[in-house]
Protein backbone atom coordinates (compact mmCIF):
# COMPACT_ATOMS: atom_id res chain seq x y z
CA UNK A 1 0.00 0.00 0.00
CA UNK A 2 1.24 3.73 -0.86
CA UNK A 3 2.37 5.87 1.90
CA UNK A 4 0.23 8.66 2.69
CA UNK A 5 2.02 11.58 3.38
CA UNK A 6 -0.03 13.76 5.09
CA UNK A 7 -0.33 10.56 8.05
CA UNK A 8 3.75 10.96 8.03
CA UNK A 9 3.75 14.40 9.03
CA UNK A 10 0.40 14.38 11.46
CA UNK A 11 2.27 11.43 13.08
CA UNK A 12 5.74 12.83 13.50
CA UNK A 13 6.44 12.12 17.59
CA UNK A 14 6.01 15.21 19.63
CA UNK A 15 8.43 14.50 21.67
CA UNK A 16 10.72 11.44 22.78
CA UNK A 17 14.82 10.73 22.42
CA UNK A 18 14.72 12.04 18.56
CA UNK A 19 13.18 15.26 19.61
CA UNK A 20 15.12 15.85 22.95
CA UNK A 21 17.83 14.72 21.12
CA UNK A 22 17.97 17.17 18.04
CA UNK A 23 16.75 20.00 20.99
CA UNK A 24 19.73 19.63 22.71
CA UNK A 25 21.78 20.64 19.25
CA UNK A 26 19.33 24.30 19.33
CA UNK A 27 23.05 25.70 21.08
CA UNK A 28 24.51 25.66 17.79
CA UNK A 29 21.85 26.29 15.59
CA UNK A 30 19.83 28.56 17.67
CA UNK A 31 16.29 29.06 16.84
CA UNK A 32 16.45 26.97 12.93
CA UNK A 33 14.33 24.08 14.12
CA UNK A 34 11.03 24.38 15.12
CA UNK A 35 9.40 20.47 15.40
CA UNK A 36 6.54 21.23 12.94
CA UNK A 37 4.12 18.33 13.23
CA UNK A 38 0.97 17.58 11.88
CA UNK A 39 0.20 18.24 7.45
CA UNK A 40 -2.33 21.04 7.57
CA UNK A 41 -0.21 23.03 10.55
CA UNK A 42 3.19 22.54 8.61
CA UNK A 43 1.02 24.44 5.25
CA UNK A 44 0.01 27.14 7.72
CA UNK A 45 3.35 27.51 8.80
CA UNK A 46 5.23 27.37 5.94
CA UNK A 47 3.14 29.38 3.81
CA UNK A 48 1.69 31.68 6.01
CA UNK A 49 -2.04 30.98 4.50
CA UNK A 50 -5.01 30.53 6.73
CA UNK A 51 -7.87 30.33 4.28
CA UNK A 52 -8.76 26.57 4.87
CA UNK A 53 -9.65 25.91 1.44
CA UNK A 54 -6.66 27.11 0.26
CA UNK A 55 -4.83 24.75 2.46
CA UNK A 56 -7.02 22.10 1.47
CA UNK A 57 -6.05 22.75 -1.75
CA UNK A 58 -2.62 22.76 -1.24
CA UNK A 59 -2.32 19.38 0.70
CA UNK A 60 -4.31 17.91 -2.18
CA UNK A 61 -1.58 19.11 -4.41
CA UNK A 62 1.21 17.78 -2.33
CA UNK A 63 -0.56 14.73 -2.13
CA UNK A 64 -0.88 14.11 -5.44
CA UNK A 65 2.59 15.42 -6.24
CA UNK A 66 4.05 12.91 -3.62
CA UNK A 67 1.64 9.98 -5.19
CA UNK A 68 3.58 10.54 -9.08
CA UNK A 69 6.41 8.07 -8.27
CA UNK A 70 8.31 10.09 -11.21
CA UNK A 71 8.67 12.84 -9.27
CA UNK A 72 11.26 11.24 -6.64
CA UNK A 73 9.59 12.17 -3.81
CA UNK A 74 9.03 8.65 -2.53
CA UNK A 75 12.45 8.10 -3.77
CA UNK A 76 13.68 10.57 -1.21
CA UNK A 77 11.52 9.45 1.72
CA UNK A 78 12.05 6.10 0.88
CA UNK A 79 16.25 6.85 1.64
CA UNK A 80 15.82 9.01 4.80
CA UNK A 81 13.92 6.05 6.52
CA UNK A 82 16.37 3.63 5.20
CA UNK A 83 19.66 5.05 6.34
CA UNK A 84 18.18 5.32 9.70
CA UNK A 85 16.46 2.39 10.02
CA UNK A 86 20.24 0.61 8.47
CA UNK A 87 22.57 2.37 10.74
CA UNK A 88 20.59 1.08 14.16
CA UNK A 89 20.11 -2.18 12.64
CA UNK A 90 23.41 -3.58 14.52
CA UNK A 91 22.27 -2.04 17.81
CA UNK A 92 18.09 -3.11 17.30
CA UNK A 93 18.76 -6.84 17.46
CA UNK A 94 20.69 -6.45 20.94
CA UNK A 95 17.36 -3.68 21.75
CA UNK A 96 15.00 -6.26 20.88
CA UNK A 97 15.41 -8.38 23.94
CA UNK A 98 15.11 -5.23 26.45
CA UNK A 99 12.05 -3.51 25.64
CA UNK A 100 11.30 -0.76 27.64
CA UNK A 101 14.77 -0.25 29.39
CA UNK A 102 15.47 2.59 27.80
CA UNK A 103 18.13 4.11 29.64
CA UNK A 104 21.55 4.64 28.68
CA UNK A 105 23.05 2.50 31.26
CA UNK A 106 20.88 -0.69 30.51
CA UNK A 107 22.08 -0.08 27.16
CA UNK A 108 25.45 -0.71 27.82
CA UNK A 109 25.25 -4.06 28.69
CA UNK A 110 23.61 -5.26 25.60
CA UNK A 111 26.07 -3.56 22.86
CA UNK A 112 29.57 -3.19 21.94
CA UNK A 113 30.83 -0.06 20.42
CA UNK A 114 30.90 0.53 16.62
CA UNK A 115 34.73 0.17 15.07
CA UNK A 116 35.44 3.32 13.29
CA UNK A 117 35.64 2.12 9.96
CA UNK A 118 31.79 1.07 10.33
CA UNK A 119 30.89 4.41 12.19
CA UNK A 120 33.06 6.51 9.09
CA UNK A 121 30.78 4.44 6.63
CA UNK A 122 27.61 5.47 8.65
CA UNK A 123 29.25 9.23 8.44
CA UNK A 124 30.07 9.07 4.13
CA UNK A 125 26.88 7.24 3.86
CA UNK A 126 24.50 9.50 5.31
CA UNK A 127 26.18 12.42 3.91
CA UNK A 128 25.42 11.29 -0.15
CA UNK A 129 21.99 10.04 1.55
CA UNK A 130 21.41 14.27 2.23
CA UNK A 131 23.20 14.91 -1.18
CA UNK A 132 20.91 12.23 -3.51
CA UNK A 133 17.80 12.99 -1.37
CA UNK A 134 18.39 16.57 -1.97
CA UNK A 135 18.78 15.73 -5.62
CA UNK A 136 15.30 13.89 -5.30
CA UNK A 137 13.36 16.55 -3.74
CA UNK A 138 14.56 19.82 -5.67
CA UNK A 139 15.93 18.42 -9.00
CA UNK A 140 19.15 20.38 -9.64
CA UNK A 141 18.11 24.17 -9.22
CA UNK A 142 19.71 26.74 -11.39
CA UNK A 143 21.77 27.02 -14.35
CA UNK A 144 25.60 26.62 -13.10
CA UNK A 145 27.13 24.42 -10.46
CA UNK A 146 27.67 27.65 -8.65
CA UNK A 147 23.74 27.77 -8.19
CA UNK A 148 23.74 24.21 -7.49
CA UNK A 149 26.58 24.67 -4.71
CA UNK A 150 24.52 28.28 -3.45
CA UNK A 151 20.56 26.20 -3.34
CA UNK A 152 22.88 23.40 -1.22
CA UNK A 153 24.23 26.09 1.00
CA UNK A 154 21.43 27.72 1.75
CA UNK A 155 20.33 25.05 3.90
CA UNK A 156 17.85 26.48 6.74
CA UNK A 157 15.38 25.36 9.62
CA UNK A 158 15.29 21.28 9.65
CA UNK A 159 17.30 20.84 6.73
CA UNK A 160 20.25 22.55 8.39
CA UNK A 161 19.20 20.97 11.71
CA UNK A 162 19.78 17.36 10.13
CA UNK A 163 23.52 18.73 9.09
CA UNK A 164 23.86 19.52 12.82
CA UNK A 165 22.92 16.08 14.00
CA UNK A 166 25.05 14.23 11.20
CA UNK A 167 28.34 16.68 12.03
CA UNK A 168 27.55 15.82 16.25
CA UNK A 169 25.89 12.61 16.73
CA UNK A 170 28.04 10.58 13.67
CA UNK A 171 30.94 12.50 13.52
CA UNK A 172 32.45 14.62 16.55
CA UNK A 173 31.01 12.08 19.30
CA UNK A 174 31.96 8.83 18.07
CA UNK A 175 35.45 10.06 15.74
CA UNK A 176 36.39 13.24 17.49
CA UNK A 177 37.15 17.09 16.94
CA UNK A 178 39.28 15.56 14.03
CA UNK A 179 36.41 13.72 12.60
CA UNK A 180 36.28 14.81 9.01
CA UNK A 181 40.39 14.40 8.39
CA UNK A 182 39.68 10.72 9.93
CA UNK A 183 36.83 10.03 7.86
CA UNK A 184 38.58 10.71 5.00
CA UNK A 185 41.78 8.82 5.70
CA UNK A 186 39.70 5.69 6.84
CA UNK A 187 37.49 5.96 3.54
CA UNK A 188 40.50 6.13 1.37
CA UNK A 189 42.04 3.31 2.58
CA UNK A 190 38.53 1.01 2.21
CA UNK A 191 38.23 -1.09 -0.74
CA UNK A 192 34.42 -2.46 -1.79
CA UNK A 193 34.78 -5.48 0.44
CA UNK A 194 34.10 -3.34 3.69
CA UNK A 195 31.18 -2.03 2.13
CA UNK A 196 29.82 -4.63 1.29
CA UNK A 197 29.70 -6.02 4.61
CA UNK A 198 27.88 -2.24 6.37
CA UNK A 199 24.11 -2.15 6.97
CA UNK A 200 24.05 1.82 6.52
CA UNK A 201 25.62 1.07 3.14
CA UNK A 202 23.38 -2.26 1.90
CA UNK A 203 20.36 0.04 3.21
CA UNK A 204 20.53 2.35 0.36
CA UNK A 205 23.16 1.17 -1.74
CA UNK A 206 20.64 1.34 -5.18
CA UNK A 207 20.53 4.46 -4.61
CA UNK A 208 24.02 5.77 -4.22
CA UNK A 209 25.66 7.11 -7.57
CA UNK A 210 28.23 3.83 -9.22
CA UNK A 211 27.70 1.23 -11.15
CA UNK A 212 29.38 -1.37 -8.38
CA UNK A 213 30.31 -1.18 -4.92
CA UNK A 214 34.09 0.11 -6.12
CA UNK A 215 32.42 2.31 -7.91
CA UNK A 216 30.11 3.97 -5.56
CA UNK A 217 32.85 4.34 -3.17
CA UNK A 218 34.90 6.75 -5.19
CA UNK A 219 31.56 8.59 -5.08
CA UNK A 220 31.52 8.56 -1.93
CA UNK A 221 34.93 9.70 -1.48
CA UNK A 222 34.63 12.37 -3.86
CA UNK A 223 31.47 13.90 -2.30
CA UNK A 224 32.93 13.37 1.11
CA UNK A 225 35.95 15.12 0.15
CA UNK A 226 34.27 18.05 -1.42
CA UNK A 227 31.96 18.84 1.88
CA UNK A 228 34.99 18.41 4.15
CA UNK A 229 35.43 22.21 4.29
CA UNK A 230 31.29 22.97 4.52
CA UNK A 231 31.90 20.46 7.91
CA UNK A 232 34.87 21.66 9.10
CA UNK A 233 33.67 24.90 8.86
CA UNK A 234 30.46 24.21 10.64
CA UNK A 235 32.55 22.56 13.38
CA UNK A 236 34.27 25.66 13.80
CA UNK A 237 31.67 28.50 13.78
CA UNK A 238 29.37 26.75 15.77
CA UNK A 239 31.81 25.79 18.52
CA UNK A 240 30.85 22.00 18.34
CA UNK A 241 33.55 20.07 20.63
CA UNK A 242 32.42 16.32 21.97
CA UNK A 243 32.23 17.97 25.43
CA UNK A 244 29.89 20.37 24.92
CA UNK A 245 27.38 18.31 22.43
CA UNK A 246 27.84 15.37 25.16
CA UNK A 247 26.90 17.97 28.19
CA UNK A 248 23.97 19.29 26.20
CA UNK A 249 22.98 15.22 25.91
CA UNK A 250 23.56 14.62 29.49
CA UNK A 251 20.04 16.30 30.54
CA UNK A 252 18.70 13.09 29.29
CA UNK A 253 21.46 10.18 28.65
CA UNK A 254 22.49 9.49 32.34
CA UNK A 255 26.15 8.25 32.65
CA UNK A 256 26.94 9.25 29.00
CA UNK A 257 30.06 11.70 29.80
CA UNK A 258 32.30 8.62 30.28
CA UNK A 259 31.15 6.28 27.75
CA UNK A 260 31.62 8.52 24.45
CA UNK A 261 32.22 5.33 21.76
CA UNK A 262 29.17 3.76 23.59
CA UNK A 263 26.86 7.34 23.61
CA UNK A 264 27.68 7.24 19.73
CA UNK A 265 26.07 3.79 19.05
CA UNK A 266 23.26 4.44 21.55
CA UNK A 267 22.29 7.75 19.66
CA UNK A 268 22.46 5.16 16.21
CA UNK A 269 19.74 2.73 17.83
CA UNK A 270 17.18 5.22 19.65
CA UNK A 271 17.74 8.35 17.99
CA UNK A 272 16.09 8.63 14.39
CA UNK A 273 16.61 12.01 13.32
CA UNK A 274 17.29 11.54 9.51
CA UNK A 275 13.82 10.38 9.28
CA UNK A 276 11.89 12.57 11.62
CA UNK A 277 13.81 15.50 10.15
CA UNK A 278 13.39 14.50 6.22
CA UNK A 279 9.94 13.96 6.58
CA UNK A 280 9.58 17.83 7.79
CA UNK A 281 12.05 18.95 4.87
CA UNK A 282 10.02 16.43 2.15
CA UNK A 283 6.70 18.18 3.12
CA UNK A 284 8.02 21.80 3.36
CA UNK A 285 9.05 21.26 -0.24
CA UNK A 286 6.11 19.80 -1.38
CA UNK A 287 4.18 22.44 0.17
CA UNK A 288 6.49 25.30 -1.54
CA UNK A 289 5.57 23.81 -4.73
CA UNK A 290 1.90 23.28 -4.57
CA UNK A 291 1.52 26.66 -3.00
CA UNK A 292 3.53 27.90 -6.50
CA UNK A 293 1.82 25.17 -8.89
CA UNK A 294 -2.06 26.06 -7.94
CA UNK B 1 -28.73 -21.30 29.09
CA UNK B 2 -25.60 -22.65 27.29
CA UNK B 3 -25.83 -19.81 24.83
CA UNK B 4 -25.91 -17.46 27.57
CA UNK B 5 -22.91 -18.92 28.89
CA UNK B 6 -21.15 -18.93 25.42
CA UNK B 7 -22.05 -15.74 24.55
CA UNK B 8 -20.57 -14.41 28.38
CA UNK B 9 -17.21 -16.26 27.43
CA UNK B 10 -17.31 -14.89 24.18
CA UNK B 11 -17.48 -11.02 25.18
CA UNK B 12 -13.90 -10.49 26.35
CA UNK B 13 -12.53 -11.74 23.34
CA UNK B 14 -14.99 -9.42 20.96
CA UNK B 15 -14.43 -6.32 23.38
CA UNK B 16 -10.56 -7.14 22.42
CA UNK B 17 -10.97 -7.52 19.21
CA UNK B 18 -12.84 -4.77 18.86
CA UNK B 19 -10.37 -2.34 20.85
CA UNK B 20 -7.34 -3.98 18.61
CA UNK B 21 -8.95 -2.97 15.56
CA UNK B 22 -9.84 0.63 16.35
CA UNK B 23 -6.53 1.03 17.67
CA UNK B 24 -5.09 -0.10 14.35
CA UNK B 25 -6.76 1.60 11.67
CA UNK B 26 -6.69 5.21 11.64
CA UNK B 27 -9.09 8.07 11.60
CA UNK B 28 -10.20 9.14 8.42
CA UNK B 29 -9.08 12.22 6.66
CA UNK B 30 -10.08 14.96 4.81
CA UNK B 31 -7.13 13.70 2.33
CA UNK B 32 -8.25 10.27 1.93
CA UNK B 33 -9.79 11.14 -1.22
CA UNK B 34 -7.05 12.59 -3.45
CA UNK B 35 -5.00 9.90 -2.23
CA UNK B 36 -7.48 7.30 -3.35
CA UNK B 37 -7.50 8.79 -6.60
CA UNK B 38 -3.81 9.61 -6.94
CA UNK B 39 -2.83 6.21 -6.38
CA UNK B 40 -2.87 3.20 -8.10
CA UNK B 41 -2.59 1.90 -11.99
CA UNK B 42 -5.26 3.79 -13.30
CA UNK B 43 -4.14 7.18 -11.08
CA UNK B 44 -3.41 10.21 -13.70
CA UNK B 45 0.32 11.46 -13.13
CA UNK B 46 0.81 14.67 -11.28
CA UNK B 47 2.73 16.44 -13.78
CA UNK B 48 2.41 16.19 -17.73
CA UNK B 49 4.74 14.43 -20.32
CA UNK B 50 5.05 17.46 -22.26
CA UNK B 51 5.67 20.09 -19.35
CA UNK B 52 8.01 22.42 -20.29
CA UNK B 53 11.80 21.46 -18.07
CA UNK B 54 12.28 23.27 -14.85
CA UNK B 55 15.68 24.24 -16.02
CA UNK B 56 13.73 26.28 -19.51
CA UNK B 57 12.06 28.60 -16.94
CA UNK B 58 15.76 30.02 -15.04
CA UNK B 59 16.38 32.35 -17.56
CA UNK B 60 13.46 34.81 -16.88
CA UNK B 61 14.28 34.71 -13.00
CA UNK B 62 14.99 38.46 -11.84
CA UNK B 63 18.75 39.02 -11.15
CA UNK B 64 19.32 39.73 -7.05
CA UNK B 65 18.98 43.76 -7.00
CA UNK B 66 20.54 45.95 -4.37
CA UNK B 67 19.01 44.39 -0.99
CA UNK B 68 17.85 41.61 -2.38
CA UNK B 69 19.45 38.33 -3.36
CA UNK B 70 17.73 35.39 -5.41
CA UNK B 71 18.71 31.94 -4.01
CA UNK B 72 17.85 28.84 -6.56
CA UNK B 73 15.14 26.46 -4.50
CA UNK B 74 13.77 24.15 -6.81
CA UNK B 75 13.89 22.96 -10.40
CA UNK B 76 11.43 20.14 -11.06
CA UNK B 77 9.80 19.03 -14.55
CA UNK B 78 7.17 22.23 -15.41
CA UNK B 79 7.87 24.21 -12.33
CA UNK B 80 11.09 26.62 -10.91
CA UNK B 81 11.39 28.46 -7.58
CA UNK B 82 13.83 30.81 -6.35
CA UNK B 83 14.28 32.43 -2.94
CA UNK B 84 14.20 35.94 -2.47
CA UNK B 85 16.09 37.11 0.31
CA UNK B 86 16.98 40.37 2.07
CA UNK B 87 19.31 40.33 5.30
CA UNK B 88 19.63 36.29 5.27
CA UNK B 89 16.06 35.93 5.99
CA UNK B 90 13.34 34.71 3.12
CA UNK B 91 10.86 37.07 2.37
CA UNK B 92 9.57 35.71 -0.64
CA UNK B 93 9.54 33.16 -2.92
CA UNK B 94 9.61 33.38 -7.01
CA UNK B 95 8.26 31.06 -9.07
CA UNK B 96 7.34 29.92 -12.80
CA UNK B 97 5.51 26.74 -13.63
CA UNK B 98 3.97 25.02 -16.38
CA UNK B 99 -0.04 24.64 -16.31
CA UNK B 100 -0.28 22.21 -18.66
CA UNK B 101 0.27 19.96 -15.77
CA UNK B 102 -2.33 22.08 -14.04
CA UNK B 103 -5.29 23.45 -16.17
CA UNK B 104 -7.82 24.77 -13.44
CA UNK B 105 -4.32 27.19 -11.85
CA UNK B 106 -4.62 28.65 -15.58
CA UNK B 107 -8.53 28.95 -15.90
CA UNK B 108 -8.64 31.27 -12.81
CA UNK B 109 -7.31 34.02 -14.86
CA UNK B 110 -9.92 33.74 -17.34
CA UNK B 111 -11.94 36.49 -15.49
CA UNK B 112 -8.73 38.41 -14.22
CA UNK B 113 -10.02 42.31 -13.94
CA UNK B 114 -6.07 42.96 -13.38
CA UNK B 115 -3.05 43.30 -15.52
CA UNK B 116 0.32 43.41 -14.43
CA UNK B 117 3.00 44.36 -17.21
CA UNK B 118 -0.11 43.37 -19.66
CA UNK B 119 -0.66 39.84 -18.59
CA UNK B 120 -3.74 39.03 -16.73
CA UNK B 121 -3.24 38.66 -13.05
CA UNK B 122 -5.12 37.77 -9.90
CA UNK B 123 -4.07 37.61 -6.14
CA UNK B 124 -4.70 34.27 -4.74
CA UNK B 125 -5.42 33.48 -0.68
CA UNK B 126 -3.62 36.07 1.43
CA UNK B 127 0.13 35.52 0.12
CA UNK B 128 0.37 34.99 -3.33
CA UNK B 129 -0.33 37.07 -6.47
CA UNK B 130 0.37 35.08 -10.26
CA UNK B 131 0.30 35.99 -13.72
CA UNK B 132 -0.07 34.08 -16.46
CA UNK B 133 1.56 34.45 -19.69
CA UNK B 134 0.51 32.83 -22.98
CA UNK B 135 -2.36 30.90 -21.85
CA UNK B 136 -0.06 28.56 -19.54
CA UNK B 137 3.09 29.73 -17.70
CA UNK B 138 1.92 31.13 -14.53
CA UNK B 139 4.43 33.37 -12.79
CA UNK B 140 3.92 33.85 -8.99
CA UNK B 141 5.17 35.95 -6.27
CA UNK B 142 4.70 34.46 -2.54
CA UNK B 143 5.15 36.44 0.60
CA UNK B 144 7.28 34.71 3.20
CA UNK B 145 7.27 37.68 5.57
CA UNK B 146 4.76 39.73 6.74
CA UNK B 147 6.87 43.11 5.44
CA UNK B 148 6.79 41.79 2.15
CA UNK B 149 3.37 43.30 0.69
CA UNK B 150 1.22 42.84 -2.00
CA UNK B 151 2.50 45.92 -3.88
CA UNK B 152 6.52 44.16 -3.50
CA UNK B 153 4.86 41.11 -5.34
CA UNK B 154 3.36 43.17 -8.19
CA UNK B 155 6.29 44.75 -8.13
CA UNK B 156 8.65 42.06 -8.13
CA UNK B 157 6.16 39.92 -11.00
CA UNK B 158 7.39 42.43 -13.09
CA UNK B 159 11.39 42.10 -12.78
CA UNK B 160 10.93 38.51 -14.55
CA UNK B 161 11.72 38.45 -18.41
CA UNK B 162 8.31 37.99 -19.00
CA UNK B 163 8.57 39.04 -22.65
CA UNK B 164 11.01 36.25 -22.77
CA UNK B 165 8.79 33.97 -21.46
CA UNK B 166 6.31 35.11 -24.07
CA UNK B 167 8.36 34.07 -26.32
CA UNK B 168 8.77 30.84 -25.13
CA UNK B 169 8.08 28.41 -27.85
CA UNK B 170 5.17 25.94 -26.15
CA UNK B 171 3.58 22.27 -26.95
CA UNK B 172 0.53 23.96 -28.30
CA UNK B 173 -1.24 20.79 -29.36
CA UNK B 174 -0.40 18.45 -26.86
CA UNK B 175 -1.70 21.36 -24.55
CA UNK B 176 -4.77 22.40 -26.31
CA UNK B 177 -5.51 18.72 -26.00
CA UNK B 178 -5.12 18.68 -22.10
CA UNK B 179 -7.22 21.60 -22.24
CA UNK B 180 -10.24 20.57 -24.29
CA UNK B 181 -10.37 17.68 -22.00
CA UNK B 182 -9.75 19.13 -18.45
CA UNK B 183 -12.41 19.63 -15.81
CA UNK B 184 -12.32 22.70 -14.19
CA UNK B 185 -11.07 21.35 -10.50
CA UNK B 186 -9.00 18.25 -11.82
CA UNK B 187 -7.21 16.52 -8.92
CA UNK B 188 -7.79 19.81 -6.63
CA UNK B 189 -11.05 19.15 -5.79
CA UNK B 190 -12.77 15.96 -6.35
CA UNK B 191 -15.96 15.94 -8.23
CA UNK B 192 -18.30 15.11 -5.18
CA UNK B 193 -16.50 17.16 -3.01
CA UNK B 194 -18.34 20.38 -1.67
CA UNK B 195 -17.89 23.56 -3.32
CA UNK B 196 -16.22 25.01 -0.69
CA UNK B 197 -13.00 23.78 -1.76
CA UNK B 198 -13.18 25.72 -4.97
CA UNK B 199 -12.88 29.47 -3.98
CA UNK B 200 -9.21 29.62 -3.61
CA UNK B 201 -9.22 29.56 -7.26
CA UNK B 202 -11.38 32.69 -7.54
CA UNK B 203 -9.43 35.23 -9.27
CA UNK B 204 -9.36 38.91 -6.96
CA UNK B 205 -8.30 41.74 -8.56
CA UNK B 206 -4.20 42.15 -7.70
CA UNK B 207 -3.40 45.47 -6.15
Amino acid sequence: MSKKIYEKVDKLPKGGLTVMALNSLDKFVPGQWENLVGFDHTIKQVTGETDEAMVQAIGERAIALFNDKSQGYQRALWMYESVDSASGLLGAAAMANRIGQDTFLGFLKNISPKPEKAQTVDLVVKLVTEVVAFCHINGIPGDSLGDFLAALGDYGGESLMRMAALVSFDGVIPLGADFSGKALKLIKGMGPSDLDNNPTFKGVKEEIPGNNAKGKLSFMTESFESTKGWMDKFVSDKGITQGNVVDNLSGFVEGSKSKLDYLGAFLDVSVKYYEHTGVQTLARRLIERSVAEL
Amino acid sequence: MHLVRSLKRLVPLVLVLVITLTACSSAPSKYDQVQEDTTGFSAPAAVDKTAEKGGTFNQFFPEAEGDYTVVPSQEKQGFAEYKLKRGGETVAMLSINDTISLPAAAAKYENATTMVAGFPSVVQGSTATGLLVNDRYQVKVLSRDASFTEADRAAWLEKFDLQGLSQLEADTKAFRKAQKTATPDIRTAPQNSEPKTAPTLVPQPAG
